[in-house]
């Protein structure tokens, strides 16, 4: 089963804000953790193997943006 | 027979270290024959006397091959009395049946079945391995708890009630030289060196041979910076029996820890240490103290047995088989000690190896089936590895990426059932399925069979171990259903007349089937184990192999059809 591309969101600005939402006063470090938390969560209700592991090829081959330095 | 070792101890508990510590027995150094003098060609030598060497010398016993066994050193055991590999898989159990050592084993050793992983206080999930298909069929518990020099002790008594294999203690392996038809041992003893010749050799001298190297055999390693204490430990109030795993232990500053009851009350507790801390400090009694304190309470009472630092690393060979000379055991392949499985999967290379040895060396099989053995334990190696290192990647985050992944799957594993199965303190050892055989007579994979209870031919209840211990290395094959009188006669007579097989019927119970003999199965466990039907309409033969793993499943076979599986379990190929 391959990976999904499509539009697939029912209401993405709905999704887009419940998102930042959450990330809303939040350190960068808690921030870190609750996309570590979410991904797990998704990934379960994802399931397949092999869509899993495209998704992640996928983000990963996207170019990776500069080192922030802080 | 020797007794039982002791532990040497106070009769009162301490509440501090100094007490009890056991007493390993010494072997005699026996000149031997060649240094007389008397010169000769050996079938196997078998370098280490080990839990993988040991396993190879005692099973070659059963089988009536004269190995000579070669250690330097002259007791069990290394570094003293260490408690090291201390989990028996039920594979290895079933195999130690069938070598007449499981019920000094079980009389000595623990059962258990039930873990619990805890982060921090919490309990994050706990199994019961009795109520797994995967282990509820066997006459074996799913593991016995043991301390390695324990089933070495037992495995050195047997060796020595059968009387076959030579065991040559302090006599160290210097070199060897391999020649077209033979191998040249070389040997330093007390009393001088010496060669013996030898047709094959097992490496069975663990994880820093030399070996591999001087035969030009390659070989991966990886290692990890991460270090564990060990103490062995007896409590006036013991914990239950059960096996414990700490992610986050809070009296481990947050650290993994272990901990299992062993034989004698002795519990094996593993503590996991900073990658840079001070070995020497870690393991001096007054640190033991202070951390058993933290964990049992200040008013603990206990008895320290061992107590000494650990790390580990994983290693591969590129090939087990170079050869006249053959590689088991941590010779061939280490791994992490997170999910039982070095031990128990030299103790398998072990077992997979003895049959096609003894067979070859019988004259009733091709060396080419010594190949398989590379082509069945490699893989098995490279999963056992694989997955060891999962778990050390869990123990052990390497970086801040996987630290923070590590404390998300904590944190879910409280509250969620789904993230518990990615809270790894250790996969549990399973006999392997070989995949990829050049054995494998059907198009499934040669899956490994528990040993199930039956009714052997005699009336006997029994089961598939004692089933193995009446047909003298051979291999068994079992036909269920309607299989006509002609096949069935050429099964009891011509089959066996030429190669190492021994039929059985395995039908409704009833008389056995054409002069072939019958097994029972009243609740259907061995045909369920082998993929039979006794009901069925057509016949199907199983053949399974001494190692208890099913070659093949043939369906409606003639003569041909047999003949071809059989020879290609044995190695004999397609003609």
């Amino acid at each position: 089963m391959p990976m999904n591309t499509e539009p697939n969101l029912a209401d993405p600005d709905a999704f887009y804000e419940v998102l930042l939402d959450a990330h809303r006063g939040l350190s960068e470090a808690q921030s870190a953790q609750l996309n570590a938390r979410l991904v797990l969560l998704l990934a379960n209700q994802v399931g397949d193997a092999q869509v899993l592991a495209q998704c992640v090829h996928a983000a990963a081959a996207l170019p990776r943006g500069a080192e922030e330095v802080r | 027979m020797p007794d039982d070792p002791k532990i040497v101890a106070p009769t009162r508990l301490l509440g501090a270290v100094g007490g009890g510590h056991y007493e390993l027995p010494v072997y005699p150094f026996v000149e031997p024959a060649e240094l007389k003098g008397e010169l000769g060609r050996h079938p196997v030598v078998i370098i280490g006397a080990g839990l993988t060497g040991l396993t190879l010398a005692c099973d070659l016993s059963l089988r009536g091959i004269p190995a000579v066994v070669l250690d330097e050193d002259d007791t069990v055991g290394v570094r003293g009395a260490a408690s090291r590999g201390i989990c028996y898989a039920q594979k290895s159990l079933e195999l130690f049946a069938r070598l007449g050592i499981y019920e000094r084993m079980a009389a000595k050793g623990v059962q258990w079945s039930v873990g619990r992983t805890f982060a921090g206080d919490a309990e994050v999930y706990s199994f019961d391995l009795k109520t797994l298909a995967t282990h509820d069929a066997s006459r074996q518990p799913p593991f016995i708890n043991l301390q390695q020099f324990y089933v070495e002790w037992f495995l050195v008594d047997r060796i020595y009630e059968l009387g076959v294999v030579d065991l040559r203690w302090r006599n160290r392996v210097e070199g060897l030289v391999p020649h077209a038809d033979h191998v040249e041992v070389q040997v330093e003893t007390p009393v001088g060196r010496y060669a013996l010749e030898t047709a094959f050799v097992v490496d069975c001298s663990g994880g820093h041979s030399p070996l591999p190297q001087a035969l030009g055999v390659g070989v991966q390693s990886a290692r990890v910076p991460d270090r564990w204490c060990i103490s062995d430990v007896r409590f006036a109030a013991p914990p239950p029996v059960e096996r414990w795993t700490w992610v986050e232990a809070p009296f481990n500053e947050g650290r993994a820890v272990w901990q299992h009851l062993m034989a004698d009350g002795v519990w094996r507790l593993d503590y996991q240490m900073a990658p840079d801390a001070d070995l020497d400090r870690v393991s001096s009694p007054q640190v033991v103290d202070e951390r058993l304190r933290r964990q049992f309470g200040a008013e603990v009472q206990y008895e320290l047995v061992w107590v000494g630092p650990y790390a580990y690393r994983s290693q591969c060979l590129e090939r087990f088989r170079a050869g006249r000379v053959l590689f088991a055991g941590d010779a061939a392949h280490v791994m992490s000690p997170f999910g039982a499985r070095g031990g128990n999967s030299g103790i398998q290379d072990a077992e997979n190896l003895a049959w096609k040895l003894a067979l070859v060396l019988q004259g009733r099989a091709p060396e080419a089936l010594l190949d398989s053995y590379d082509a069945e334990r490699r893989p098995a190696a490279r999963h056992n590895i694989r997955t060891t290192e999962r778990t050390t990647r869990f123990l052990s985050p390497a970086s801040a990426a996987e630290r923070l992944f590590r404390d998300a799957v904590l944190a879910l594993a409280r509250a969620y059932p789904f993230a518990r199965a990615l809270v790894n303190t250790g996969r549990l050892s399973t006999p392997m399925v070989y995949e990829a055989s050049p054995l494998a007579c059907s198009a499934a994979p040669c899956r490994p069979v528990q040993n199930v209870a039956l009714r052997l031919p005699d009336g006997c209840t029994g089961d598939l171990v004692s089933l193995l211990q009446q047909v003298d290395g051979s291999l068994v094959a079992i036909v269920a259903g309607p299989v006509d009188a002609v096949l069935a006669a050429r099964l009891a007579a011509a089959l066996p007349e030429r190669y190492p097989v021994r039929c059985f019927y395995l039908g409704p119970d009833g008389p056995a089937a054409h002069g072939l003999p019958a097994l029972g199965d009243a609740d259907s466990r061995l045909a369920h184990q082998l993929g039979l039907d006794v009901a069925a309409a057509t016949p199907a033969l199983a053949l399974l192999r001494p190692d208890l793993h099913c070659a093949g499943v043939l369906q409606s076979p003639d003569w041909p059809a047999i003949e071809r599986a059989v020879r290609r379990v044995l190695g004999l190929g397609k003609d």
